[in-house]
């Protein structure tokens, strides 16, 4: 019989477990290959969450930015308004659906805990529908649906503003949520994910609202928002490879095989390349947008998926998770 | 005053009554009865309704070599009560609380199952519990019936060891070591324990066994562990991280990264809106 | 346990488990100590902390070799020749504890010229008849007449050479012996590497002497074998050389199996003794009448006190009808005319000459040996009783795999038990250590304590009888059936006392027209009398109850050592048998390092830790009184005070039926030829070759594994597959196998594999560890070693077949032990082609018919990876 039959020695540099099933000894001592960390229980509601937070603070982001003069950016202003009140409302009830149980979701508002991201998300998340609601009442009530007096209550600088930096954080903070986990990849992005998460939420955000502006404001402001998504997604593109990079076979579960694949379709090129080349062709207005838009949140949502399946595999390999990133 | 356990495999003999007396005292579930071909371990590793497991890690002498070389280490493991404990910090709800005996301990009624304390624990213990096995007004299931089938996990809440804070409460040791027929598993006062394991070190070290304490003193962002061990192999041997760190360390990092490309953003796209067109 | 009432004159642990950490070294063989008495191997442990050897003797690595210094490994079924290599060390190496040994044994003794050695014989003691037994009364001493003690006439007594020259001398007999067993014959026999096997000589030789002691540990991996008596005598022989019985640390550590083995052979479930190891009258020997059996019973030594225990035996059963004139109706005992032990009855059993079955406490159709011919035999009985907490394999046998419950006559009865926690009574543990248990909680359901049952079914018999005056009906009309319940609700459901059968099992001075349990209890067996003016059911039991507020079985007092103060221990609450021993023949400790009982001088009695094993007044220098009564007779240095000499029993004279010393025969099965002798198997052994139970038979290439049984941790029986907590932990059958054996046979790790023997064949999960290793014996012959653990049936949460279908039956000639221990297998991947014996009335078990081939035919899956 050959030695290789053997399981491991004591005295071989590789210790541990012995599989004892004929196979060759493991380069590095692992239990059985058995997971070492435990994988979230994760599934489409998160995902989803991450994605529509991301659009819903990206819009906040533009609210502030927005010039509401009527020849300039109001058009914005108003969809993106609409946006950020309308997923404020929607994403609590992702949240609930993810609980199993709704009234769950009130344990949450027990503590305000800055340590756990999680508790500042669901309070940002809260802090945020203050403003979003108000300033959308406002808005509403300019357009002429809801009776005068109400816009005239709205403090529109403040809620502005408000609406920005929460919005900014809603955006960002699902991405620190993840990395300061124990999963070895999400803890290697903790720089990185955090900020191509916002990249791509404000991308999202542009997406969505220049669709909106296609089909209801300006083309002037249409333009602006294409300029304003490639400029976003650009950086995203910029730091999903960079993070590549710096993730080394850590990074495999996300960069490699079939994932890695699909990132690269889906993201990189079908989400980030695709809308920029489109937005260069010279012909195809309105519908152009819209494909481009499109475009840009399927990928939007496939990062976010992926990032989350891919950590799970992550938490699945003894030796990454042995040795965590700093 | 710290409470928690020294467990010393030097002295594991794997009967697993350790592992029997927490799903007997704590009323766990089975986790099915699937053969795993792993040595003597059927049960793989500490989770939502295993809150100790024995590991057993065999290490077989060449053939050419005498049969005496041969090596069958067995570990009792458990949730480490961490100083810095990832679970703890990552809870939202405030369900988990560090209690009077500076015990990590999960409030089943406050839980509301977000599984974030899952992925944030460096050493993979606490997972959840499917409803279909904890169910609020009488407490966890245990009925033949095992947990095999639990994929459903919403609506669960999370477990893992409470370090018998029902049983401290009445002053009796907890049910692992209490069942701990070669007192491997030592409950007590952590700096007592501190103090009897150094010694125990050494003592074995004199007799050439090559014994390490795992989870104090070493010189990382979980800090000591209430529970920690004696090993007498790399840590990845009773899969155990070589080095595990505190996921909130990384949020400083994250925040900033958020906050400076969010900044960037708006300030482009002011930039871009309030230029000409 | 003749093997160690033969040499020391008690069927018990010799020592208690606390003590074993005094031992500077301790050899667990024939045991898997940590993974079957986890909760006692917690002084074995103590004693490693505290500097002690351990080393364990195993064909498997175990959880024990894990916890070990030394592991060694050994081919199942030939420890004689290990140790009977050890004790040849000893001897020619002149490491034996010499005045222990010329104090304390027959080792001076001189053995008859007539007596022939398996030197002499090839195998064979002299007296061979080849009806199949041994005349054995040339094993036996040389007499010479001294004159009586009292100067009226002379006694025969042996003679002696205290120098221990004569070459006649036992000891020098028992040179010649094991003059074959060397290291190389150990190497070549055991597969053990001869330089392993001297490095454990020396450790055993440099901790023992007055200094330093080791302890020997052997549970059912030394008795479970044809020669199972022998293997317990060549320990007890080589532990008494290295002059470590009786003495702390020392010892022989008989660990016992269930909670209450020991009290079942205490108070028997045997078919031949009666409570306290009292002989069953037999028609074999003259004990027709009382006198007889009292002639027979009665021995020099301890046992001239036997009319005593018998006597009162008598006086518990029949109470007033219990009388001188009618021999205290000794003729009311049933007399043995045969074998009645269980694998015979079994066997009678299939043959249909058994008609009635109560099964208590046992389930032989998952724990048997060739199991399935347990379970068909079932089926020829007209009705069976099952008493227990689960349903049992036994009780379900009527609809197993394979059977035709319409072909089935047998009437079930099956009565739900209480459990332990559910009822009152006690436990003899292995430290021979009575405690009495409380009832808890009241049993569920309709389930009662085994005491109701069996006190109920006696109350319906003599219901049954009350009128009858038919003299056989008598026994049943006479029997004292009296245990009122102190508790009034306890009464009016029926149930016993416990605490009264236990006073009576005490015993009590028997007073006129009062019941026994109104009489004053006896405070020991000291007080017992041959006269019936006493009562007692065990006389080694008397004094736990010695006054109606006294139940020493609740005692709870411990210390660190003896806790003398915690239960009660038989006899007469001793912790440490042939405690004399542990001083030397002065009555002085050996050494301070090791006093235990010592004479006192001033006090002038015997003192220590312990209670003495041994007269408390007899001072050390008393000379041997010739032809004195019993004890008397001994001197003050006879240690041994149950043998008819006081003495250890080197020479077993004429006590077993399969020889004086000890010899290495091969297993009934074995894959090699005997090595050692001409002689391949114990020649006095008891087999039944029979279709239904066929050998594989010596060096049989069909089946060229060793195949040895055993258990874990994890599992018991039923009790254990019904609690999803332990179910969990081993959830099904596996075998386990060396990693060069998968190879070869193409087994993978996780996968099915099948085990065949002639008996029968089982599937069972593999699990190839390198914790099996193939061992090398002589010639380079390559042995593969296959185990796998008994505790799996076909009911609870985990199940698997059951092992009894693999191992005939087969047993050694002293206690009727089976041989599960050792045996020939073949295996292959994949499952098994067929199971379960359709045809009731077939004797041969269909997976007979199957062959290897055969079962290619039935497609059986060999790439055993169906897991
Ligand atoms: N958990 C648990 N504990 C138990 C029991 C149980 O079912 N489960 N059963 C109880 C009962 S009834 C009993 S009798 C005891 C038995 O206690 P043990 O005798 O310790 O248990 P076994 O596992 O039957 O056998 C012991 C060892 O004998 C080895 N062996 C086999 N053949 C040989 C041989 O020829 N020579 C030597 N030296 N070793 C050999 C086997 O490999 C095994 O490791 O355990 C008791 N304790
Ligand atoms: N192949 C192989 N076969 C073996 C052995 C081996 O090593 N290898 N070992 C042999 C040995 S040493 C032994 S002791 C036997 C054991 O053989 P068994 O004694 O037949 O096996 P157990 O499963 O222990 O059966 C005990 C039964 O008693 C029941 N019981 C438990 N408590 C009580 C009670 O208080 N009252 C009543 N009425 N019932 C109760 C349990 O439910 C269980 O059904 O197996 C023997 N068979
Ligand atoms: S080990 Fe994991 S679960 Fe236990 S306290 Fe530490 S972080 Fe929490
Ligand atoms: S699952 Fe329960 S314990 Fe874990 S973090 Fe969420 S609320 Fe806290
Ligand atoms: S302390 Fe209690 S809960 Fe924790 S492992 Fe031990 S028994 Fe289980
Ligand atoms: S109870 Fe003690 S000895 Fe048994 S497995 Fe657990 S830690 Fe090891
Ligand atoms: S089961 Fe009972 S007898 Fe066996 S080891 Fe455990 S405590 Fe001792
Ligand atoms: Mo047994």
């Amino acid at each position: 019989m050959s030695t290789a039959q053997l399981p491991p020695q004591p005295n071989d540099s590789d210790r541990g477990a012995s599989r004892g099933d004929g196979l060759p000894a493991h380069a590095s001592p692992t239990y059985y290959e058995q997971p070492l960390l435990k994988k979230p229980h994760w599934e489409w509601s998160v995902i989803t969450y991450l994605f529509l937070g991301g659009i819903m603070g990206g819009s906040g982001m533009l609210v502030m930015i927005a010039d509401e003069r009527p020849e300039r950016d109001a058009d914005l202003a108003r969809s993106a308004r609409y946006v950020a009140f309308a997923l404020a409302a929607a994403c609590p009830l992702v949240l609930i659906s993810h609980l199993g149980r709704p009234e769950r979701f009130l344990n949450m508002l027990r503590i305000v805990k800055f340590k756990s991201v999680m508790s500042m998300g669901v309070w940002g998340l809260i802090a945020y529908s203050g403003p979003s609601t108000l300033a959308a009442a406002a808005q509403l009530s300019r357009d002429g649906v809801l009776p005068k007096w109400i816009a005239a209550l709205e403090p529109r600088p403040l809620m502005k503003l408000l609406q920005g930096l929460i919005g900014a954080f809603m955006a960002g903070y699902t991405g620190v949520l993840i990395s300061a986990t124990a999963i070895p990849l999400w803890g290697k992005g903790k720089r990185y994910i955090p900020a191509f998460s916002v990249c791509s939420g404000f991308a999202g955000a542009c997406a969505l609202n220049a669709a909106i502006v296609a089909l209801t404001g300006s083309d002037r402001t249409r333009h602006k928002l294409e300029r304003l998504e490639l400029i976003a997604s650009t950086a995203e593109l910029v730091l999903l490879e960079s993070f590549r990079r710096h993730a080394g076979s850590t990074g495999d579960p996300m960069f490699a095989g079939e994932r890695g694949r699909r990132l690269r379709t889906y993201t990189q090129i079908g989400g980030i390349i695709g809308p920029a080349l489109l937005g260069r062709l010279p012909f195809g207005g309105r519908a152009k947008t819209l494909l481009a838009s499109a475009l840009t949140l399927a990928g939007g949502y496939i990062l976010r998926e992926t990032l989350i399946e891919s950590g799970k595999d992550s938490a699945d390999d003894p030796r990454a998770a042995s040795r965590q990133p700093e | 005053m710290a409470n928690g356990f020294f467990t010393d495999t030097t002295l594991c003999i794997g009967c697993k009554a350790c592992e029997v007396a927490c799903k007997q005292w704590n009323q766990l579930p089975a986790d099915g009865y699937e053969f795993s071909a792993t040595s003597y371990d059927n049960t793989h590793e500490l989770g939502g309704t295993t809150w100790r497991h024995v590991a057993f890690v065999e290490q077989a002498a060449p053939l050419d070599a005498p049969a005496a070389d041969t090596k069958w280490l067995m570990m009792s493991d458990v949730c480490k009560h961490c100083t810095n404990a990832g679970c703890l910090e990552a809870c939202p709800t405030g369900a988990i609380i560090r209690n009077e005996f500076e015990d990590v301990f999960i409030q089943p009624d406050i839980c509301n199952g977000c599984g974030y304390c899952v992925p944030s624990c460096p050493f993979g213990v606490v997972d959840l519990i499917a409803p279909a096995d904890y169910d609020a007004p009488r407490g966890f299931v245990s009925d033949g019936r095992t947990n095999d089938d639990a994929t459903q996990h919403h609506g669960g809440i999370a477990g893992k060891c409470t370090l018998c804070y029902d049983r401290q409460k009445l002053g009796l040791t907890p049910a692992c070591a209490k069942a701990c027929p070669t007192e491997s598993i030592q409950f007590g006062n952590v700096d007592e324990l501190h103090a009897r394991a150094k010694e125990r070190v050494e003592a074995l070290q004199a007799r050439g066994v090559q014994a390490y304490l795992y989870g104090v003193d070493d010189n990382n962002t979980v800090g000591d562990l209430n529970a920690f061990f004696l090993l007498t192999d790399a840590p990845a041997a009773y899969n155990l991280p070589e080095r595990p760190v505190l996921p909130s360390t990384r949020q400083r990092a994250g925040y900033t990264a958020a906050a400076l490309t969010a900044a960037a953003l708006a300030l482009a796209g002011w930039a871009v809106l309030r230029s000409g067109d | 346990m003749p093997g160690l009432g033969a040499s020391f004159g008690r069927g018990g642990a010799t020592t208690f488990v606390q003590d074993l950490v005094n031992a500077d070294c301790i050899l667990i063989e024939g045991s898997n100590f940590a993974e079957c008495h986890p909760v006692a191997f917690r002084f074995v442990m103590t004693a490693k902390e505290r500097g002690a050897t351990i080393i364990h003797v195993d064909p498997r690595y175990t959880r024990t070799s894990a916890a070990a210094n030394l592991y060694a490994p050994i081919r199942s079924g030939t420890d004689i020749v290990f140790l009977g290599a050890l004790i040849n060390w000893v001897l020619t190496n002149e490491r034996y504890f010499k005045e222990y040994v010329t104090a304390f044994t027959n080792a001076p003794y001189l053995v008859r010229e007539d007596f022939q050695d398996t030197e002499d014989l090839d195998g064979l003691f002299s007296g061979w008849r080849e009806a199949g037994t041994y005349d054995t009364s040339t094993w036996a001493f040389e007499m010479e007449e001294v004159p009586r003690f009292d100067g009226e006439g002379t006694v025969k007594v042996p003679m002696r050479d205290e120098t221990l020259a004569h070459p006649r001398c036992v000891i020098n007999v028992l040179r010649r012996h094991f003059s074959r067993y060397t290291p190389q014959m150990v190497e070549d026999v055991c597969g053990m590497p001869a330089a392993t096997m001297e490095q454990i000589a020396n450790l055993l030789a440099d901790n023992s002497g007055r200094e330093r002691t080791t302890a020997f540990a052997y549970a059912v991996g030394w008795t479970q074998h044809t020669v199972g008596v022998q293997y317990i005598r060549t320990a007890g022989i080589l532990q008494t050389l290295l002059g470590n019985m009786g003495r702390p640390g020392g010892g022989i550590m008989a660990l016992r199996g269930h909670a209450n083995i020991q009290g079942a052979t205490d108070i028997p479930t045997l078919y031949d003794l009666l409570p306290g190891y009292l002989p069953m009258p037999s028609t074999l020997r003259d004990e027709q009448t009382f006198a007889g059996y009292l002639k027979n019973a009665t021995k020099p030594g301890w046992w001239s006190n036997a009319p005593k225990y018998i006597t009162s035996l008598l006086k518990a059963y029949y109470g007033e009808a219990a009388t001188p004139e009618n021999d205290f109706c000794f003729e009311y005992l049933p007399q043995i005319s045969g074998d009645y032990s269980v694998l015979p009855t079994q066997i009678s059993m299939k043959d249909g000459n058994v008609k009635g079955y109560f099964v208590i406490g046992m389930n032989p159709a998952s724990s048997g040996q060739n199991a399935e011919l347990a379970r068909a035999a079932l089926e020829r009985l007209e009705w069976m009783v099952v008493v227990d907490s689960y349903e049992t394999e036994t009780a379900s046998f009527w609809r197993r795999e394979g059977a035709d419950p319409a072909k089935i006559g047998t009437e079930m009865f099956f009565l739900p038990c209480a459990t332990v926690l559910e009822k009152d009574g006690t436990m003899v543990n292995t430290n021979r250590m009575l405690q009495f248990h409380d009832k808890a909680v009241q049993p569920a359901g309709d389930a009662k304590s085994d005491l109701y049952l069996i006190y109920q079914l006696g109350m319906r018999l003599k219901t049954l009888y009350a009128n009858s005056t038919d003299p056989k009906d008598r026994p049943i009309r006479d029997l004292t059936w009296e245990y009122p319940h102190e508790d009034e609700h306890e009464r009016q459901r029926g149930e016993p006392s416990a605490v009264k059968v236990l006073q009576e099992i005490n015993g009590y001075k028997v007073e006129p027209g009062k019941r026994g349990y109104e009489c004053e209890q006896v405070a020991a067996f000291a007080d017992l009398k041959d006269d019936g003016s006493t009562a007692c059911g065990a006389w080694i039991f008397s004094g736990v109850f010695p006054d109606k507020a006294t139940n020493r079985a609740r005692n709870r007092v411990k210390d660190d050592w003896t806790s003398l103060g915690w239960g009660f221990s038989w006899p007469a609450n001793r912790r440490m048998l042939y405690n004399r021993a542990s001083a030397d023949p002065d009555g002085k400790p050996w050494s301070e390092r090791k006093k235990y009982m010592y004479w006192d001088e001033e006090a002038k009695k015997w003192a220590g830790p312990d209670i003495p094993d041994f007269p408390a007044t007899k001072d050390p220098r008393t000379p041997r009184k010739p032809g004195a009564t019993g004890i008397d007779a001994h001197a003050g240095s006879d240690p041994f005070i149950m043998q008819p000499d006081g003495r250890m029993q080197i020479f077993a004279a004429g006590t077993l039926k399969d020889g004086p010393l000890p010899a290495h025969y091969e297993p009934m099965d074995s894959i090699v030829r005997n090595h050692v002798y001409g002689q391949q198997n114990n020649p006095a052994l008891r087999e039944f070759d029979r279709d239904d139970n066929r050998y594989n038979g010596p060096e049989n290439p069909d089946f060229p594994y060793v195949l040895t049984t055993y258990r874990l941790t994890e599992h018991s029986g039923i009790m254990t597959r019904y609690v999803p907590w332990l179910a969990e932990l081993q959830p099904a059958l596996f075998v386990e196998i060396d990693p060069e054996l998968a190879v070869l046979k193409g087994i993978k790790n996780g996968g099915w594999a099948t085990i065949k023997t002639r008996v029968g064949e089982i599937e069972a999960r593999a699990l190839v560890s390198g914790r099996m290793r193939p061992l090398r014996l002589g010639k380079g012959q390559r042995v593969h070693q296959i185990g796998i653990p008994y505790n799996y049936g076909t009911l609870g949460y985990t199940s698997g077949d059951v092992v009894g279908d693999l191992i005939p039956l087969a047993m050694d000639p002293n206690v009727s032990i089976h041989e599960a221990k050792t045996l020939t297998c073949d295996i292959r991947p994949g499952r098994r082609a067929s199971y379960g014996r359709t045809d009731v009335d077939a004797a041969v078990p269909v997976s007979q018919h199957t062959t290897a081939g055969e079962s290619h035919a039935h497609g059986v899956d060999h790439g055993g990876d169906r897991g």
